[in-house]
């Protein structure tokens, strides 16, 4: 390595800005300036302003705004947030359990084939991956042509081909989310399998080796080594993808748009139509503040059953 | 029944249980692959001609032969890779205090930049877009590649975290001896010893802003800036059942370079992935 920096040789006015020039180095939060530079501009100061915008009258029309607490009662009495909500709590509570449950069983199958050492194994965890790296608008437009009820539809034109009734997987609104959180989970499914395989990974062989002399059956390994083992990521996998499907907005708006109806209108598509279709900026941001609320309180919430060791790290 | 052909059945269950899978998760492509090779009349034959008879490439031709299409895709890669490159430049500074120094608060700053990834994009574009229109920049791409920049900060910053952290001090320390500045060990001495991982994130973020939709939908109106996923949702509105198979090949078209850039480095991205899962 070459010296960079040659302490001796530089001139004695020069002595005291490398001298403040060390002192800024060494202090580790003038590293830190960029980045919170960039999350105040952009996170901090808006965050700050939705909480503001929230208690005004605030539209995108731009009119003189006046500080009320009229916006708030208003959309929090509003008769459709309990359905917009209970739509919300429907598609998040399926989706995580959908890809918690299958992101599991696919780790565990792609170990158990590994373990096995059978063929294909990093094929499928490849394949499964895939389809994590399709972009939301397109997910929701590849599974429009596959829900689809005109004759281009795969499913339903399978079912025609079979003789079975075609079903209305987008016009019926119990149907419409269900079509939903399928294609929520074939897209995030790849992101629960591929923490839960990391953790599967992490966890000591010789557990399983010792449970085996004991004479334990392979439920029993996977009821009392594996799932304890994997608490810790199961929860915090939980949080993420929790929070990442309530913020899911653009696989819903190119699939269904949030209809039939309302069927399928979840928070976050709700918040955008108040601010972007309504230009109700006030409105739009008392929801942000409410999505914000219920992250918060899910990452607490969740935070909490963390065991003590992991929160500390 | 012997454990060996217990565990011989169960790998006939595991392969069973894998191809379901896979063709759970292929289905979808290839059905896309299939209507975008069709020609109009060969749509309303649904499943039973799955291989299409008369393949055409006519409808690629069509999108890929169409100038504001091929700028969709250009300024789809351009908008992520500034945003990934930028992500990088303010990151890495953040993720070698991160690594190297030892200050109180440290775990807490870490935890609460992480938190920041908990808030939809949507809940800062409400305000975002009136400060953007006031400063001009709304529809422009430095303004959106800020915002990309922004949202991606708090992985990326745990992301190269974890690749500093792999790094031996030793050679940081023989630098150091030899008169090197805090900064110049910095630039010239662990950034590309941590260059992998650098790479890494790049792939990963590039590929996660290939995919951003609320942003450029919300912040571009000039329909030539737009990127190519807010092109191809516009289409799909604008489309109607006789154009379904160029849509079809429009959506490969974007989903292509991100499965590629994902097939190419998979190794790295997984890498980097589990180790931010993880720790994360």
């Amino acid at each position: 390595m070459s010296v960079v920096q040659p302490a001796i040789g530089i001139e004695r006015s020069g002595a005291a800005r490398s001298s403040l020039r060390l002192r800024i180095e060494n202090n580790p939060f003038s590293w830190l300036v960029p980045v919170a530079l960039m999350l105040g501009v952009f996170y901090l100061y808006p965050i700050i302003d939705v909480f503001r915008l929230a208690f005004t009258n605030a539209t995108l029309l731009g009119r003189d705004e006046i500080y009320t607490t009229a916006t708030f009662k208003a959309l929090l009495g509003s008769p459709e947030l309990p359905d917009i909500l209970m739509t919300t709590l429907v598609f998040v509570a399926a989706s995580v359990i959908g890809q918690q449950l299958f992101g599991l069983g696919i780790a565990v199958l792609v170990m158990r084939g590994e373990r096995r050492k059978l063929k294909g194994m990093t094929a499928l965890r490849t394949i499964v991956l895939i389809a994590w790296v399709i972009p939301g608008i397109a997910n929701g437009l590849i599974w429009q042509m596959l829900f689809s009820e005109a004759p281009f539809g795969a499913i339903n034109s399978v079912l025609r081909m079979m003789s079975i009734a075609p079903v209305a997987w987008l016009s019926d609104p119990t149907n419409a989310m269900i079509s939903a959180v399928i294609s929520n989970v074939w897209r995030g499914t790849a992101f629960s399998m591929i923490v839960f395989y990391a953790a599967l990974k992490a966890i000591d062989a010789t557990l399983y080796e010792a449970a085996s002399v004991d004479g334990a059956s392979s439920w029993q390994r996977f009821r009392h080594i594996t799932l304890p083992q994997m608490r810790p990521a199961i929860l915090v996998n939980s949080i993420l993808i929790t929070i990442q499907t309530l913020n899911t907005f653009d696989a819903i708006i190119s699939l269904t748009g949030g209809g039939p109806g309302r069927a399928t209108e979840v928070l976050s598509l709700f918040t955008f139509n108040a601010v972007f279709r309504n230009y109700d900026l006030a409105g739009g941001s008392v929801l942000s503040v409410l999505m914000l609320v219920i992250s918060l309180v899910l990452a607490l919430g969740y935070a909490s059953m963390l065991p003590r060791r992991e929160a500390s790290e | 029944m012997t454990e060996e052909t217990r565990e011989k059945l169960w790998d006939y269950a595991t392969y069973l249980m894998a191809i379901l899978i896979a063709l759970f998760f292929l289905t979808p492509l290839f059905w896309l692959l299939s209507l975008s090779l069709r020609a109009k009349q060969e749509m309303f034959l649904g499943a039973s001609r799955f291989i299409p008879k008369h393949a055409t490439i006519a409808n690629y031709l069509k999108i890929l032969s169409d100038p504001t299409f091929v700028r969709y895709l250009w300024n789809g890669l351009e908008l992520s890779a500034i945003g990934a490159l930028g992500c990088l430049l303010v990151s890495a500074p953040a993720a070698y205090a991160f690594s190297r120094f030892w200050f109180t608060g440290k775990s807490a700053l870490m935890m609460t930049i992480l938190a920041f990834q908990m808030v939809s994009p949507l809940v800062i574009l409400v305000p975002l877009y009136r400060y953007m229109s006031w400063l001009g920049l709304l529809d422009s791409h430095f303004g959106v590649s800020m915002v990309y920049i922004a949202i991606s900060l708090p992985m990326c910053v745990w992301l190269v975290k974890s690749a500093i952290d792999n790094i031996p001090k030793s050679l940081e320390e023989a630098a150091s001896i030899d008169g090197c500045s805090r900064f110049g060990i910095f630039w010239r001495i662990t950034l590309p010893l941590a260059a992998p991982g650098l790479a890494s994130a790049f792939i990963l973020i590039l590929i996660l802003n290939w995919s951003q939709f609320l942003v450029p939908f919300l912040l571009i109106t000039t329909d030539s800036k737009l990127p190519i996923s807010v092109a191809i949702f516009n289409f799909a509105g604008s489309s109607n059942a006789s154009s379904t198979q160029v849509l079809a090949a429009a959506c490969l078209v974007a989903v292509v370079p991100a499965i590629i850039a994902f097939l190419l480095l998979q190794r790295m991205i997984v890498g980097a992935l589990t180790a931010g899962a993880v720790k994360g």
